[in-house]
């Protein structure tokens, strides 16, 4: 093997190797920071983590949301119509929440049942229905086409 | 005669048009006149786009576009931007910036004939595609189904100013890498691909990426005082999007700078080319199919989706086809010395496209695991700012190096002295903040020095002082867009690591207290603005007893569609930003407020300008030298 050739090979296995090593930071990176979405019936079959920031949505139930002027607390029911999951949250509610309207929230679950939220997202169409809460409300039966 | 059909015929003779010319492409030589079928399709997508303007304006609710997207109330310039503010109208717009490009460039003095037509067929078949998905899937001028008398009006978020330059800016940016493409498919079918080949792309590459970037920069503005967040980029797929051919198309005009020096790198320049069209493609792909979800919304329909599908799958067939017959043959054979100019480009060219791949990736994994797993997922911010820290300390350090490198071969000692001063006095400086003001970690302390050292080095390369005279040299754009880059990094990490935000609940008269500013909340006003109501909360920040500023956060409340939105209130300050937002909960006696203090925001857009800059000035450098 000539000197160059040796050269060469040793450059492609080392960038290999950082290219290899790279990829696995990246993707190991990725799953750590992946926030998974669960509609309330699915809340309730699965295992969570409560060190895992969740994402939950579905509909805000009607005559569940809340204000405690003492804690500043805001509560919510988010139902698919099946099973219901109560959630609780400090912070500025977006313009757009509405009972009877679809809503994602993202925090951190306390049971199956229970979460509390660091964000409330809520879109900016009126008419807007998070695609995930159509799915959730799909699985359940309780979609109504428009 | 009715204005839709000939809305159609004008798109039609569009259609037709391009198509011929592009059948200049075919194995055996019809001979077309170019200079006729290349010209056609812009004056008649330009007459189609007036047109719906036109309809737009006349609030004709004949067309179904007008109907689902205006309304007669709405003030005339937002009338106007409807236009393109949809899906359809912003597909027109693509077109109509897809044929100024082809018909700008069948002016240009390139004396290579054969390679001219090559390119200008090619554009012309991308026309021909992009039309066809217009007429068939998207056509703008269909008819209402029943008789209506009034709109469902547009989106008031959309209603803004800025967002009606936004979107024709960046697609400026996109499309010009349709371009870039096509000088690919052209050069590989004329087999001209080399040093010349790369002085005639470089001002387009350099039109497109201006573009692009101010484009970008644009949309994150927007995004910043209106969502009312007080962020002003989410590592949302929308703009995940725009950034992707950014990524690509930057290392790709750096390519096309080595190109045109040292006549090297002729496969790898032809592969970021049709890379960067490709994730243009990509990008309109996942914003108008809807399958990802984004904060931004946007009209969407699946079928449009596959179809920007079918036609990425066919130019990318062609194009790589074509790059596994000639690509091989195109390279010179040449070594690259490991401490040079071309070598430090090369190392940052892998170094964004390891961005790019994060990104990528990021983008494009919950869409891979909601098909395949049928599971929801979102990716946390901290995947992209964990991953790309490592590469953005990389690429700051190579860029501070790189540009003192001389070409093919130079000594890595004589640069490190070169720039040695200006990097102990960075480190100096940002030692002295963190001992003197607020304590730093490692992470910030390297980002920050880095990036000051990059923006010094970047002014001493681009000034040279002869006799106490101090000249401006022609690579003023390189040194201007470094500058910029080095500005926008320390500006991001600066205004990450010392935000403020907080959350109040306010009634009238209520002092708040944030860091060392005091506001005071003075009163509610309700006033009508054109086509909404609005309830503005009156603050004043104050210094003991006198007022230094005034914010006054809104709400509106639209009737058509009925929405609520919440403006923001910004006091731009030479160090940082005070941004203020409000709501008002139903049924409550207080309001809502969130205070943000945003360190240096006014350098993070500043620093985008300067790239702009840097570009535009690199363009103009370049006409003059050739004169």
């Amino acid at each position: 093997m000539s000197n160059k050739v040796k050269k060469r090979l040793i450059i492609i296995l080392l960038s290999a190797l950082v290219l290899i090593i790279a990829t696995l930071l990246i993707t190991m990176n990725l799953r750590d920071n992946i926030i998974y979405f669960y509609s309330p019936t699915e809340l309730q079959l699965t295992n969570i983590d409560k060190k895992n920031i969740i994402r939950v949505g579905g509909l805000v139930k009607e005559d569940s949301y809340k204000y405690d002027d003492k804690t500043k607390i805001y509560s919510f029911i988010i139902t698919d119509r099946s099973n219901e999951v109560d959630v609780s949250f400090v912070g500025i509610m977006p313009n757009l929440f509405a009972e009877n309207k679809g809503v994602v929230v993202e925090g951190l679950a306390i049971d199956k049942a229970n979460i509390t939220a660091i964000k409330v997202l809520a879109k900016h169409d009126e008419n807007y229905m998070p695609p995930e809460v159509i799915e959730a409300l799909k699985k359940e039966g309780q979609w109504q086409e428009e | 005669m009715n204005l839709g059909n000939f809305g159609n015929i004008l798109l039609l003779v569009c259609l037709s048009a391009s198509l011929i010319q592009s059948l200049h492409l075919l194995p055996k030589k019809i001979d077309i006149n170019y200079k006729i079928f290349s010209r056609i399709p812009f004056f008649f997508s330009l007459f189609a786009f007036i047109l719906l303007i036109y309809i737009f304006v006349d609030s004709n609710f004949n067309y179904q576009l007008v109907v689902n997207n205006s309304h007669s109330e709405k003030p005339l310039i937002y009338k106007i931007a409807g236009a393109w503010g949809n899906h359809e109208g912003s597909l027109l717009l693509w077109i109509l910036v897809l044929t100024i490009f082809n018909f700008i460039f069948s002016y240009s003095k390139i004396e290579n004939l054969d390679f001219k037509k090559n390119v200008i067929s090619f554009q012309s078949f991308i026309i021909f595609g992009f039309t066809l998905f217009l007429f068939f899937t998207s056509n703008p001028f269909i008819q209402s189904e029943s008789i209506v008398n009034e709109g469902l009006g547009l989106n008031p978020v959309l209603q803004d100013l800025l967002l009606a330059i936004h979107p024709p800016i960046l697609y400026i940016g996109y499309v010009g890498y349709s371009l870039v493409l096509s000088f690919a498919v052209g050069g590989m079918l004329s087999n001209k691909v080399d040093k010349e080949w790369a002085g005639w792309l470089h001002p387009w590459v350099l039109t497109a990426w201006i573009f692009l970037t101010l484009g970008i920069g644009l949309g994150s503005f927007w995004a910043y005082y209106e969502l009312g967040w007080g962020g002003y980029w989410f590592w949302d797929p929308v703009e995940n999007a725009s950034l992707m051919p950014w990524l690509a198309g930057t290392a790709l005009f750096h390519c096309v700078i080595i190109l045109e020096k040292k006549n090297i790198l002729q496969s790898w320049t032809i592969l970021l080319s049709i890379l960067t069209f490709s994730l243009s493609l990509i990008g309109t792909f996942l914003v108008r199919s809807g399958i990802l979800n984004s904060v931004h919304t946007f009209a969407s329909d699946p079928t449009r989706g596959l179809f920007i599908l079918i036609f990425l799958a066919i130019i990318l067939v062609i194009s790589f086809t074509l790059y596994a017959f000639k690509g091989p043959l195109l390279d010179n054979k040449s070594e690259i010395n490991l401490i040079s100019k071309e070598s430090s480009i090369l190392a940052n060219n892998w170094l964004l496209l390891s961005t790019l791949f994060v990104v990528f990736l990021g983008t494009l994994y919950p869409l891979g695991t909601d098909l395949f797993l049928q599971k929801s997922i979102s990716v946390g911010p901290n995947y992209y700012i964990l991953s790309l820290l490592p590469i953005t300390v990389l690429l700051l350090f190579i860029m501070i190096i790189g540009p003192n490198a001389k070409w093919q071969n130079d000594k890595i000692t004589e640069i490190i002295f070169s720039i040695s001063k200006l990097f102990i006095l960075s480190l100096a400086i940002i030692f002295g903040f963190s001992i003197y003001f607020i304590e730093l970690q490692l992470t910030q302390i390297t980002l920050l020095t880095l990036s000051l050292t990059l923006i010094l080095v970047s002014i001493k390369n681009g000034l040279r002082i002869k006799n106490n005279y101090t000249i401006i040299k022609p690579s003023l754009g390189k040194s201007l867009a470094h500058i910029g880059f080095g500005l926008l990094i320390l500006s991001v990490v600066a205004n990450a690591t010392f935000a403020q935000e907080k959350i109040f609940q306010a009634k009238v008269n209520d002092i708040l207290i944030l860091d060392n500013h005091k506001f005071k909340f003075k009163s509610v006003e309700q006033t009508k603005g054109k086509n909404y109501n609005s309830i503005k909360a009156i603050f004043y920040l104050m210094d003991n007893k006198t007022i230094l500023e005034t914010f006054k956060p809104e709400i509106r409340v639209y009737s058509n569609p009925p929405t609520v939105t919440s403006e923001t209130s910004i006091v731009r300050k030479f160090l940082a930003d005070i941004y203020v937002v409000m709501n008002i909960p139903e049924n409550s006696d207080f309001v809502n407020v969130r205070i943000h203090i945003k360190p240096l925001m006014s350098f993070i857009w500043f620093s985008i300008i300067l790239m702009t800059l840097g570009g535009v000035s690199a363009i103009v450098f370049r006409v003059r030298l050739k004169r």
